[in-house]
């Protein structure tokens, strides 16, 4: 039996819990990055956002929480708009660490409609792929601006839905800066030689296996040692021959915090990979260290170059391989000297 | 130092030695080869109608009354719907309804004219019909187990279907997530499951042929549909055709599902839980016949 003294003293320790809890809860609804309104149309949300980050993400949407977390993941501000008879509109605000971050969740993928939203233009960005910044298609809104990935979804789609939500997404760009893309976008060039193009529509940009699994799948486990302190772009290049049938190789190029956890990682997906094949350059080919190695689905090549690492699969040849993986890494070495000036 | 052949890659899918790599790397029991299966055919059903759910998204549970009565009558062969449902259930057994709770979750409409069907046609009591989706006190409880997900695909496993619906009976999910989701038939063999699963019959009034991981409308289109069978590899092989062939017609190009679902295959070639070959399987399909998706 509990005496009374010892159910005071847990009285006591569970109002100081009660109180810290409902502390934190105040300060999280206390915080917020967009200021939307109280009403939109018919609809009308809640007075505080729901705040979720690490802590609590996978209560929030389970396994969804470890994309967002693949990313430089800050916090998430959950509005829902209401109305009678009416289908209910989610806003979903992410704040990301960097607007890189926020720009590789909307890279996963760019169907739907561009939609213009009025970010405050920083300086002219110059997209390599970005087709707009917002992406519109049968009731959801995706926003890419500076920091901010956004969600906005009507669970029906009507006409007044779409004006709200594309309201509420003018609403969460407006004023924010208009960053640039990613730099590493520009390794990718528009087309290599004269056959092969870049589908801009299949850009992505991440730092997670997880992430890359999803965009073109290599391994169910790290073998090219990504995390947050990596940066990767991948994408596929397609041929169209004159008869109309087409060629598709896939480009990914990563870039590590170091030489040596390039190297390193090069090794593991040298190891997980190609283990039958032997490890090494052709220092003969370029002078970059290059290697390519015939598999099942091609030809794959691969080239080391300080942090960066550059890797086609599905070449139909060994001399594809080697002007494509050339092309790269001469485009990432033009890029860095640029930057370095 | 690490064994760096155990690693699963794409080369494995190109090569067909998944099996093998994950028989050393994850599953630590030998992969079947088809040849030891005794060959045997898979019944599943395919049951659609057009009416079944409107522009609005709502569902016309008569209709959806209809289409589950011709599904139990299909996947058992029997006449007459009091006869399927007894060779399906008996009146003493206590029901648990398995429907998926996330992401495009089952249609509580299907749920109820399930239960429904459960009291009037097989004469179970209400309190011997359990909702048995979470953790495995509640299979423990059942005799028998109607699993009932939403078709949908899934950013983690590939597909998020059939063998993934009993992933909280694990009590770990996010054990078999990655490399471990061919780990999830194993969930199917636990004590409080095994051998329960009467009938599975999946949700694709309104599919999501994506992965997700959130919903995305331009994804989900009605499909207006009951997949059924008492083979849940089978159902599950059926869903994962019709997931696929949808992604291709929206893109008009190959969108493979990444990363690839290992956890059909596994399910019939470690845990013998049914076939995946499609070859083994007889789909019975009725009703609606446009963009079928399992030519």
């Amino acid at each position: 039996m509990m005496g009374s003294s010892s159910k005071t003293v847990l009285s006591f320790l569970l109002i100081i819990i009660n109180v810290s809890f409902l502390e934190g809860i105040s300060a999280k609804m206390t915080e917020k990055t967009v200021n939307l309104p109280k009403t939109i149309g018919v609809w009308t949300r809640s007075d505080s956002a729901r705040i979720v980050d690490s802590s609590n993400i996978f209560h929030y949407m389970n396994g969804a929480g470890e994309l967002y977390l693949a990313y430089g993941f800050n916090h998430l501000e959950v509005y829902e708009y209401t109305a009678d008879q009416q289908d209910s509109i989610l806003v979903e605000v992410y704040v990301m660490n960097t607007s890189n971050d926020a720009f590789g969740l909307l890279s996963l993928d760019w169907g739907g409609e561009p939609v213009t939203i009025h970010s405050k233009p920083s300086y002219q960005a110059n997209p390599t792929v970005a087709p707009a910044r917002a992406l519109y298609g049968e009731g959801l809104l995706r926003i890419w601006a500076d920091t901010i990935y956004a969600r906005v979804m009507a669970y029906r789609e009507t006409a007044a839905s779409k004006e709200a939500v594309l309201s509420l997404g003018q609403t969460i760009a407006v004023n924010r800066k208009m960053s640039a893309e990613p730099e590493l976008l520009n390794i990718l060039p528009q087309a290599m030689g004269s056959d092969w193009k870049l589908r801009k529509d299949r850009v992505g940009y991440f730092r997670s296996h997880l992430v890359l699994n999803s965009l073109y799948y290599l391994s169910h486990q790290n073998i090219l040692n990504l995390d947050h302190s990596t940066e990767a772009v991948t994408a596929p290049y397609e041929n169209i021959s004159d008869a109309g049938t087409s060629k598709r190789v896939q480009v990914l190029f990563v870039k590590y915090a170091t030489p040596e956890r390039a190297q390193k990682a090069l090794d593991n997906f040298h190891n997980a990979y190609l283990h039958e094949h032997q490890k090494g350059f052709n220092p003969g080919v370029t002078k970059k260290h290059m290697n390519s190695f015939s598999v099942e689905d091609g030809w794959l090549g691969y080239a080391l170059n300080e942090t960066c690492l550059a890797v086609v699969f599905e070449c139909p040849n060994r001399e594809s391989a080697h002007m494509i993986i050339k092309h790269i890494s001469c485009n990432a070495t033009n890029k860095e000297n640029d930057h370095g000036k | 130092m690490e064994n760096n052949q155990k690693r699963l890659t794409r080369r494995d899918f190109i090569r067909g030695t998944v099996g093998a790599t994950l028989a050393v790397s994850v599953l630590g029991v030998p992969w079947a080869n088809g040849s030891e299966h005794a060959v045997q055919s898979s019944l599943v059903t395919v049951i659609r109608d057009k009416n079944v759910m409107d522009t609005t998204f709502k569902v016309d549970s008569k209709i959806l009354q209809t289409m589950l009565d011709q599904t139990v009558l299909q996947v058992t062969g029997k006449v007459m719907i009091q006869e399927a449902w007894a060779e399906l259930v008996k009146p003493d057994d206590i029901i648990g309804l398995v429907p998926t709770p996330h992401l495009n979750p089952t249609h509580p409409e299907l749920v109820e004219v399930v239960k429904t069907s459960l009291m009037k046609k097989v004469g179970i009591p209400e309190k011997n019909i359990i909702m048995a989706q979470g953790g495995k006190r509640r299979p423990k409880q059942c005799t028998a187990l109607i699993s009932m997900p939403a078709l949908k695909g899934h950013w983690l496993t590939g597909i998020g279907t059939v063998i993934k619906n009993y992933i909280m009976y694990s009590g770990r999910p996010s054990r078999y997530h990655e490399e471990k989701s061919a780990k999830l038939g194993e969930i199917w063999h636990i004590p409080e499951v095994k051998g329960k699963t009467r009938l599975v019959v999946v949700d694709a009034i309104h599919p999501l042929c994506d992965k997700g991981p959130q919903s995305d409308p331009r994804y989900k289109w009605a499909y207006n549909g009951l997949i059924a069978g008492t083979d849940p590899v089978a159902v599950e092989t059926v869903c994962l055709k019709i997931l696929t062939e949808k992604r291709r017609a929206l893109r008009g190009e190959s969108w493979p599902i990444s990363p690839p679902p290992i956890c059909v295959e596994a399910a019939d070639k470690v845990y013998g839980l049914g076939t995946s070959k499609m070859e083994e399987i007889k789909i019975a399909h009725f009703g609606w016949e446009e963009d079928l998706l399992l030519g």
